[in-house]
Order: C-alpha cells, then structure tokens, then sequence
C-alpha cells in the first residue's frame, strides 16, 4: 500500500507543482484538477466506482493539497462521496456519484454542527451543483438551484478558501440519502472523512511551511552567518519537525484504523490542527519582518492553519469529547 | 525481517497466555524497600529466561548451544515488548543493562574466549553497569578523562564515572577509558570489561531527586583491567561504544509509549467531577500520547524495513520525553495538595507509579538522560534538517 501512496503524492505533486494558489497558479485550474486527475475517486470502494485506496489513498492527496494550497472544495466534496458511496442504493445515486467523483462540484457544511435552515460553512457553493445536508436524523442532497435555496459568500482570512452560508428551506426538494439510525451512521462516516481530510491537509500544510522555514533560516544572513546556525532557532525548528513527525505518524496509523471512530478522527483533526497552527505561527515570527509582508506566503498558510482549526470542532471541542470519554471508559 | 502476520498473532497469543499464568500479580506492594524490588526483579528474570521471552534479541545459538528464546526478529521482539507492556509486569531495570547493552556489544566485538567467559554469566542474572559518563564529560562524552595506562598484561585505571545505572548492585561494568590523549579526543578511547570486585573499585548510589537510587558514581583508584578483558583495540573504544549505545533498538521507547498509554486510568481516576478545561487537557493528552506511540511504532516498522532515515531516532526519544513530562505533570495537577505531602515511592515501579510528585521528577531521567533533549535537537536540526554547525573552537576566559 505505501508505493501506491508515494505514487500518488508524487503524480499529485507533479500536476501542482506549477506553484502555489499565492502566486501564480489560476484559481480555477487548480479547483478543476482533483476531479480531472481522479483524486477524489482515491478513497471510493472499486465496487462504487472507485479506485479502492481507503484512507491512504485520501490521505496521500489531501497532503499534497495542503502542501500547495490548493483552493477548492475537496475537503467537502470527499465527505459527499463518502456519504453517496455509503449510502443505500436509491434512483439515480451511481450517476451522481459518479459526476461527483469526476469533479462536479457537490459541497456540504465544514461547521461544526448544523443550525436551523441556515447551512454554515459550505465550500464553493456558488459553483456547486448540489449541497448535502448533513444531519444526525436525516441526511439529504438539495440541489443548488432548488427553489428558495440562497447562497451567500462570506469572505474568509484564508484567501484560498471561499465559504458560503447556504439558506435550505424545510420544505425544499430533497433526495434523502439516510434518515433515523442509518442517518447517524452515515453522518459519522460523512464527518470522519472530512475531519481525516482536513488532518492531511493540516499536515502537508505545515510539512511545507517547516521547509519554507529551514530554507529562509538557511539563506538568511545577520552578525555574518546564516540565521540556520543560531542554536536558538534550531531548536525552535527541530521541536516543530519532531511535532509534525508524530502527527504524521498518527494520521498514518489511523488511515489504516478501519475501525476508527467519529472521535478517533475528531482528535487526530484537532491535534494534527494544533501542529499546522504552531509550525505556520513559528513561520512567521522566523522569517522575521517579511513574514509579515503579503508578497510572501506565509501568511497564506497561517490563515489555512487557522481555519483548518476551527473548522469541524476546533481543539477544544474535540478535545473535551476525548475527555469525556475516557472518563465514561468509552474511548478506543 | 518482516514476520508472516498470523505467526506474529500466534506469538502474541501464546505469550498473553503464559502471562496470565506466570506475570507477578500486586508486585509494586514488594517493592518499597531496595531488597524487595532487587527480589522481585531477579525472581522475573530467571521466570522469563525460563520461559523464553527474556533474550529474544540474542542469536538463536550460542557456542554451547541454543540461547533460550533467542533468535526472534525484530517485528516479533516487537510483539513481545507490546505484550509486556499491556500486561503491566515489571520493566527487567536490573538486568536490562546486562541483556541488552554488554550482551548486544559482546556479540559483535568479544573474542569467542570473551563471549564464553561473560554471557553465561549474564543469562545467570549476573548484573552489568556502564562505565561511560563523567563529571566533566555529559552529553560531550568523548571528552572522558578516566584514564588507563597499559603496564605489562593489564591497564591501571584511574577515574570517576557517572550515571552508572544499577552501579551499586553491578558485577561487571563496560568501561570506556581514554588510554590516549593525542589526536582526535575520539581516537584515543578504549573499551574495557571491569570486575565490580576488583581492587580500587567504589561503588556509591545516587540519591536522586524522587527519592530512588537507580544510578551510582564510581571511583577507580589504581584498577588493574588485564589486557583480555579489552573488547576490540587500543583506540578503537568510540567504535565499540557505539554498539552499546545502539543495542536497544528502539525497543525500549516503544515499551514504555505503550506502558505510558495503559496507564491513562491512573489520571482519569483522579477526575472528579466535569470540569471542561481539565477533560480538554486530559483529552489532547491522550491524543498526544496516541501519537507518540503512533511514531514509536512507524520507527520500529521502518527499521524493520531498513528504510531509518537519520534523526528518526531523536525524534522518537523527544516526543516521548516530553509527553512523560506533561503526563506526569497533569497527575501532580489532577492530585493537587494531595500529591505534595510525601508518599514513599515504589522502586523500580515505572515511569507512572501514580505518586505522582515522584513520578514528575522522574520523567527528567528521560528529558535528561540518553543524549538530552537539547542534544536530540541539534541532531534534528543539523543532520536531519541539515542546518549549519556552530563553528567548533571557542576561546572563553
């Protein structure tokens, strides 16, 4: 399994390799390429259509997207296809599936918990064909232009992220793809999907902006020598490397987990969030004065690490379930 | 080698059985004194030697035959350290030393007269120390000073060393001398076997901050070593000290990442009622630990496959050094007042006890000692992440 995993990482490297969402590359384009290069099949069983590769697979890709900023609702779009690729058979869910999985955009909510009629938090919906409601008694797909379905954008720090808040009437047309008990299920496995996404997103993020770091820290030169040689800021860089190494390893482990719970994931989430955050902080206050200027990337990263922690349950949230239980006996 | 999957499983299965009959129950109650826990450890020992779990890092021959249980590969070592863990027996702290660090160096440097001469002995529950850190040479350890002056058929040593694990209670110790002070400060190491009882040898316990005694101080004054208890060449001693250093494994972190996990009990049990700031804490903790043994694992498996990058090793000691700290540290805050009036501590209990104020200090040993967390970060920073060296010389009043 881990050569098919460094093989995708590196074809998806390749394809992104033209730069990064900061400079250069056309938003659009980049959006259009993990359905065009079969990314967001990855993790689809081959009986559904796809390629069979589980969470490795997922994990290999999301990384890579992290790594290059790539803007686009893929987070969102692989906790669609989980859902349309777990749910029971219903008319016409292998078509829509399969347009999914090909790249037309079908978002849902990244926020923690559904409100009202209102939908937070829905990546891309204005170019979305389809939104899913996620709910832990009813789990529905509502087409975009639905009548009384409204979508509003609310401009995010994270310049490579765009989020929407989605008005869905009640009594809006509505494909249910689970109610009652099967609802939560597939809502669970919905959520750990994303939340998994996220994690290997944080970390591909922060993997790269720790290598920005070294290289600036490198090429850097104050009191005649390079910054990289001040045993103060090593230490402050191998700290970061040592918490990236085991976050990783974590993310690793639970890919391959077929029983990891909703909480599970929830955690590596908040705790793979929790490194992004502390790497993109320590990014900018080493690369000194231009880390806070706009030309350079840095600030790109710190704002995705920002809104990768809060979206989904931050830490706390995750956290304090954690805590809870292992104080009830209930955690793996 | 990467084993067959359900031959680790069965491995695993038949070694949780064994346990169950044969792990010492309520054992930390027999060790409040320094001669229960030297009891309880050897009675463990020769019960695991006896059952073939003791040694499963040595060959599977030795000159005169079979080595009980030796000959497993690492993913089973793996499976067996898991197991040890999980069924929360007592970490062999005693011989630990003996099996791993002298037996692991005399394999790959002792003549076939050495090895016949030292390993019975060891399978015995004869019990080694190291001879290696000073008072002036710490995480420099190639400055050492403690010297020896070859007189005919035997060295004459004259030193102090440090941080002798089980030092005081030793038989034997891998001494690490400097026979010459020309050259490089490495080149001039040799590598000796030293009998705990020879003339000129003084043994003296650590009184350590937590009240344990796991480590003595040295004293060679004119100590006669012959020339055949020299494992490897005159000068050649960095070298055979790197085996020593490097016998474990990684084995040792991946136990304890494990012990560690099994006893989050011990801080849930002190949760009184649902405060949310102490359930996120204890909670990301948890994860915390999760995922330093997540890296203690993905290192073994890499060095299993041969694919140990430089640095992987730091990583592992770093992450899990400073998870203990924050573990032990939560117990002294979850315990509150409760922890700051004196509990005598169980000796050679682990690294959570439950006395959690014992158990605080103690995570320094790992923060501290085996290449210091500042030493672990510069490998990190300058080989994995290849950083530039500082310059080397300093001119200082």
């Amino acid at each position: 399994m881990s050569e098919i995993r460094t093989e995708l990482a590196d074809a998806a490297r390749k394809a992104l390799s033209h730069g990064q969402a900061g400079d250069g590359l056309a938003r659009d384009e980049a959006a259009a390429l993990p359905g065009e290069m079969g990314w967001l099949m990855a993790h689809v069983p081959e009986d559904r259509g796809g390629l069979g590769l589980g969470h490795e697979g997922l994990a290999a890709i999301a990384k890579e997207l992290g790594r290059a900023l790539v803007p686009g609702p893929v987070v969102a779009q692989v906790g669609v296809i989980a859902a349309l690729s777990h749910a029971d058979a219903f008319d016409g869910r292998d078509a829509l599936l399969e347009a999914a999985m090909g790249g037309e955009v079908m978002t849902t909510s990244l926020a923690v918990a559904p409100t009202g009629a209102m939908v937070t938090c829905v990546p891309d919906a204005d170019r979305a064909s389809h939104v899913l409601v996620l709910r832990p008694d009813r789990v529905a797909l509502v087409a975009r232009d639905a009548p009384g379905v409204t979508v509003i954008e609310r401009p995010t720090w994270d310049r490579t992220r765009r989020l929407f808040d989605v008005v869905v009437p009640h009594d809006a047309p509505a494909k249910v793809l689970a109610e009652g008990t099967a609802a939560q299920a597939l809502d669970a496995t919905a959520r750990s999907t994303m939340l998994f996404a996220l994690a290997a997103d944080a970390l591909g993020g922060a993997e790269a902006a720790l290598a920005m770091t070294v290289d600036y820290l490198k090429t850097r030169r104050q009191f005649d020598r390079p910054l990289a040689m001040f045993q103060a800021l090593k230490h402050r860089v191998a700290d970061l490397q040592c918490a990236i190494a085991a976050a990783d390893a974590l993310l690793w482990q639970r890919a391959g987990d077929a029983d990891a719970t909703l909480l599970a994931m929830g955690a590596l989430k908040a705790h793979a969030c929790g490194v992004y955050r502390m790497v993109t902080e320590e990014m900018i206050q080493l690369h000194g004065g231009i880390g806070l200027t706009a030309e350079y990337a840095c600030h790109l990263f710190l704002k995705r690490a920002l809104l990768n922690a809060a979206l989904l349950g931050d830490g706390d949230h995750w956290d304090q379930l954690s805590g809870r239980a292992l104080l009830e006996g209930t955690r793996a | 080698m990467p084993e067959p999957y359900d031959h680790l499983d069965t491995l695993r299965q038949t070694l949780r059985a064994w346990l169950a009959a044969n792990a010492p129950a309520d054992w930390r109650e027999t060790c409040t004194s320094h001669d229960g826990f030297l009891a309880l450890q050897r009675k463990w020992f020769t019960t695991l030697i006896e059952g073939g779990w003791a040694i499963p890092h040595w060959p599977a021959q030795g000159p005169h035959g079979a080595w009980p249980g030796g000959g497993r590969g690492l993913a089973e070592q793996k499976v067996i350290y898991e197991e040890l863990a999980r069924a929360d027996t007592p970490r062999l702290i005693l011989t630990f030393v003996s099996t791993y660090h002298a037996a692991c160096t005399l394999f790959e440097w002792a003549t076939p007269e050495q090895q016949a001469k030292y390993l019975p002995g060891i399978l015995a529950g004869e019990i080694w120390c190291q001879g290696f850190s000073e008072p002036g040479a710490g995480s420099d350890l190639a400055s050492l000073r403690t010297r020896a002056e070859l007189r005919g058929d035997h060295y004459v040593v004259n030193g102090q060393k440090l941080w002798s694990t089980m030092g005081q209670f030793a038989d034997k110790c891998l001494l690490l001398v400097r026979t010459s002070s020309e050259g490089a400060k490495q080149a001039g190491l040799t590598y000796l076997l030293l009998d705990m009882k020879a003339k000129g040898v003084t043994a003296r316990p650590i009184h350590q901050i937590h009240g344990d005694e796991e480590f003595a101080e040295l004293f060679l004054d004119d100590v006669h070593v012959p020339v055949a208890d020299r494992l490897g060449a005159e000068g050649q001693g960095w070298a055979v000290a790197q085996s020593t250093l490097s016998s474990e494994r990684g084995l040792t972190l991946l136990e304890l990442s494990a012990r560690m996990r099994g006893s989050l009990w011990r801080l849930v049990e002190l949760v009184g009622g649902d405060e949310p700031g102490v359930l996120r804490d204890l909670g990301r903790l948890a994860t915390r630990i999760d995922a330093a043994q997540a890296l203690a694992d993905q290192f073994l498996a890499k060095r299993i496959a041969g694919e140990e990058a430089v640095g992987d090793a730091s990583l592992v000691k770093l992450m899990y050094a400073r998870t203990l700290r924050e573990f032990t540290s939560m117990g002294l805050r979850l315990g509150g007042i409760g922890q700051q009036y004196h509990e005598p501590i169980v000796f050679g209990g682990g690294m959570e006890t439950g006395n959690w104020m014992a158990d605080f200090m103690n995570s320094y040993a790992w923060t501290i000692a085996g290449g210091s967390d500042e030493v672990q970060r510069n490998i990190i920073a300058e080989r994995m992440l290849e950083m530039p060296r500082e310059p080397k010389s300093w001119v200082g009043a």
